[in-house]
């Protein structure tokens, strides 16, 4: 039987499968990245392609390590016919209001008929990767140009509470938004037998928030601080599903850190074999420690490949809590509602995929009803996680009972796993990436990264919190205007004292400095500054300087080593 | 080859932001044509509220930045030119070209982009001031003027970020291929000066455009 020339090979299938199933994640990290700060990518500004991960090359973007969250966020999306829809929301904080100012959508469209491929094989897949690149790379552009980015830097910025809060959801598909907003359609990229699209919604005119008008309230002083993710990187919070603040100050983890996983709403929609260092409640629970501080390995996600999947297995034997989508379908997407979800394990079947519980807690759902539909992660941004300064890092109880409360509630469709496979998508990992490494081809991206062990959405479990200066010295002024003159007189003094030998001079000036540092109040020895007049009088002065010094050293010593902020 | 062209929108700017509105649509324009695996870095305009993406070349930073240099320079021995233009231009090289063939023949261009600049070099205040109050009223008109100006300016600035993205994803078919290699993270590309204006200079700005094309930029004065 002759095959018709112009259907794609085998391992061309594989190859644009491949770019599709890594088009997902590279894009929704590019989006969270320029949004939420505590998605931020780590390693992004290292040497030059030193260790890069394979999944960091993918389209030639370098975006530094992929943070737990997103590969957590993406895990869900199994199947390629999924829409992926990431909504930023801002939440106005004294009533809990919520707008979508933004709306990304990313999917990969299929036509039920194939189209004719006209094109040489072995470069369609070039082609095609060429595209994907460019898209990409507009995509990024339009991250950094839309308001929302600028309101993600205000809010990450701002050392008060600005009175919002900006957050995300992932979701398949999400009602449509009511508010007047600007689309903007990237041109789609067709990717045999489909097409990858993506587009986003957005609101042109953030005024309307006063963003900047809540940026009024003094300082506070926490008087119980246990810690920041600038003091201690240890203790970063690099969970998405929770605020860091919330996390720091009610569970007391300030040795450990706070969990980073529990706080995802989504774990809640989602069921997930505990393992030893996770627990899946939707609950702050004592049981949850941050992944990312142990170095992460409890979170390794298999690679997108399984090489013990066969193609037709179905999904759900490997993850039972996998819900079917229901025929009803929203009518947000009416192409996936006619098309079979089945979606091969060539794509994500991870072996040892740990997909998040379900959580009794979910029995609240958003209006739109989608019950059975687990999927939604949602998640908050720590706009004041970031803080330097760790002064804002409290909140009170309230905002954490709100957060679980808000957290558990939503949740929207997720991918169906029954069904036989429909495309041509059925190739088992192990034939793929041999077929991958063919010759013959010249692939612009690398196939022997084919991700046995890595995968794309495997992630380092490094920390990605920058560290900012620790110590926080910021101890109020006390005295400060008496010290500084006191230093300014003891600067007169010695400038008229008589010339001593140069190592006592040099000693008091370093002497005198360290008075300055230290701040301690000197006016107790300003009247004996005004006597030294003769040399036994300056080195009865350089004693008292020393014994001075000496003090605030000790004193300083047993100051600097705390964190608190007084 | 097919060569596709971009005429960006007209913007007017004032000399001393030449440098940053450049800066911005020249380093977006190569992000995306930048298809090698690069490290994007964002970059915050000063003068402005926007964030554009450059590809984190070096190579690329210098070259622009010299480009933009010396456009300035020119600007400066050119007050009375108002519009100017800026082309970059894309290509690939071309091989087994006959012995005579210029350097533009082994050049093949598949883009250009022209970025059209209303500069202006002074921005006049006022008119000559009656009294002290008129003065005042009259620099304060003018800072309001100023600002009001550079609004326009950021407005139009991302008109312009927007027109791009837009064409780079309308189009694509005439892009080469990224090749898997790191010597080439971008496609090559030249920064020329072309002048929009119809003054006398014209035909001299012809020449110095086909000058540079063959690739003697040290030929411009």
């Amino acid at each position: 039987m002759d095959f018709p020339e112009n259907l794609p090979s085998s391992s061309d299938i594989g190859r644009l499968e491949q770019i599709v199933s890594h088009f997902f994640p590279k894009a929704l990290h590019i989006v969270l990245d320029s949004r939420i700060p505590s998605l931020q990518s780590r390693g992004r500004t290292r040497d030059r392609n030193l260790n890069l991960k394979k999944s960091d090359k993918w389209f030639n973007l370098i975006m530094g390590d992929r943070p737990a969250a997103l590969d957590k966020l993406h895990s869900w999306h199994r199947n390629i016919l999924d829409s992926m829809i990431i909504d930023i929301i801002l939440i106005r904080d004294h009533d809990h209001a919520e707008t979508v100012i933004e709306r990304w959508v990313v999917q990969y469209e299929n036509p039920l008929i194939m189209s004719p491929q006209s094109s040489d094989p072995c470069t369609r897949y070039q082609k095609v990767y060429k595209k994907a690149i460019i898209l990409l790379r507009s995509l990024y552009a339009q991250t950094r140009l839309l308001p929302a980015y600028r309101v993600s830097r205000q809010l990450s910025s701002s050392l008060a509470s600005s009175g919002f809060e900006m957050v995300y959801k992932v979701s398949s598909f999400s009602p449509p938004v009511t508010e007047t907003m600007t689309e903007f359609r990237f041109s789609p990229v067709e990717v045999p037998p489909g097409r990858l699209c993506a587009s986003v919604t957005y609101r042109s005119d953030l005024s309307a928030f006063n963003l900047g008008a809540h940026i009024t309230l003094p300082p506070r002083i926490i008087t119980d601080y246990v810690g920041s993710p600038a003091t201690d990187p240890m203790r970063f919070f690099p969970s998405p599903g929770q605020s860091f603040e919330a996390t720091s100050s009610f569970h007391g983890r300030a040795g450990r850190g706070p969990p980073s996983e529990r706080p995802h709403s989504w774990t809640s929609g989602f069921h997930r074999p505990p393992t030893p260092n996770q627990s899946f409640s939707p609950q702050f629970s004592p049981d949850f420690h941050c992944s990312r501080t142990d170095g992460g390995d409890q979170h390794q996600l298999s690679p997108p490949f399984s090489p013990s999947g066969s193609p037709s297995t179905p999904r759900g034997s490997n993850s039972p809590r996998i819900n079917v989508r229901p025929g009803t379908a929203p009518v947000t997407i009416p192409s996936s509602a006619t098309f079979n979800r089945y979606v091969s394990s060539n794509f994500s079947e991870p072996s040892r995929n740990p997909l998040p519980p379900f959580s009794p807690k979910s029995t609240r759902r958003s209006p739109s009803s989608q019950d059975s539909l687990p999927g939604i992660a949602l998640y908050k941004s720590s706009r004041s996680g970031e803080s330097p300064s760790g002064l804002i890092n409290h909140y009170p109880a309230h905002k954490l009972t709100k957060e679980s409360k808000y957290d558990s509630g939503r949740f929207s469709g997720l991918l169906s796993s029954s069904g036989s496979p429909r495309f041509g998508f059925s190739r088992s990992p192990s034939r793929l990436s041999s077929d991958l490494e063919d010759p013959d081809c010249s692939c612009p991206f690398d196939f022997d990264d084919v991700d046995e062990s890595s995968g794309g959405l495997q992630y380092s479990q490094s920390l990605d919190r920058r560290k900012t200066s620790s110590s926080i010295s910021q101890s109020l002024p006390i005295g400060r205007k008496s010290q500084d003159a006191a230093v300014g007189v003891l600067v007169q003094m010695l400038k008229t004292a008589p010339p001593l030998r140069q190592d006592s001079s040099t000693y008091m000036a370093s002497s005198m400095s360290g008075v300055q540092r230290e701040g301690s109040s000197v006016s107790g020895t300003e009247s004996e500054f005004s006597m030294a007049r003769s040399t036994s009088d300056a080195l009865e002065e350089l004693r008292n300087y020393k014994q001075l010094k000496d003090l605030l050293l000790s004193k300083s010593k047993s100051v600097g080593g705390a964190t608190r902020v007084h | 080859m097919n060569c596709q062209v971009c005429q960006l929108k007209e913007l007017e700017v004032e000399s001393f932001e030449i440098r940053e509105v450049l800066r911005c649509i020249l380093h977006t324009i190569v992000f995306h044509r930048a298809l090698g695996l690069i490290r994007p870095k964002d970059i915050d305009l000063e003068l402005f509220d926007i964030t554009y993406v450059q590809c984190g070349e070096i190579e690329v930073e210098k070259k622009i930045d010299d480009r933009i240099e010396h456009f300035i320079s020119w600007i400066e021995k050119h007050p009375n030119k108002k519009k100017t233009q800026l082309c970059v231009s894309f290509y690939k090289a071309k091989s087994k070209q006959p012995w005579y063939a210029s350097k533009t023949d082994h050049r093949s261009f598949w883009e250009r982009w022209y970025i059209n600049l209303n500069v202006d070099v002074v921005l006049h205040p006022t008119k000559s001031p009656v009294g002290n109050s008129k003065l005042v009223m009259d620099l304060g008109d003018a800072s309001e003027a100023r600002s009001c100006r550079r609004k326009q300016l950021e407005q139009s600035l991302q008109q312009v970020l927007f027109q791009i993205i837009k064409f780079v994803n309308d189009k694509k078919d005439h892009v080469p291929p990224p090749i898997n290699d790191d010597r080439e993270i971008y496609c090559p590309f030249e920064i020329t000066i072309t002048s929009a204006s119809s003054d006398s200079t014209f035909g001299k700005d012809m020449w110095k455009r086909i000058l540079l094309n063959s690739g003697h930029p040290s030929m411009i004065s």
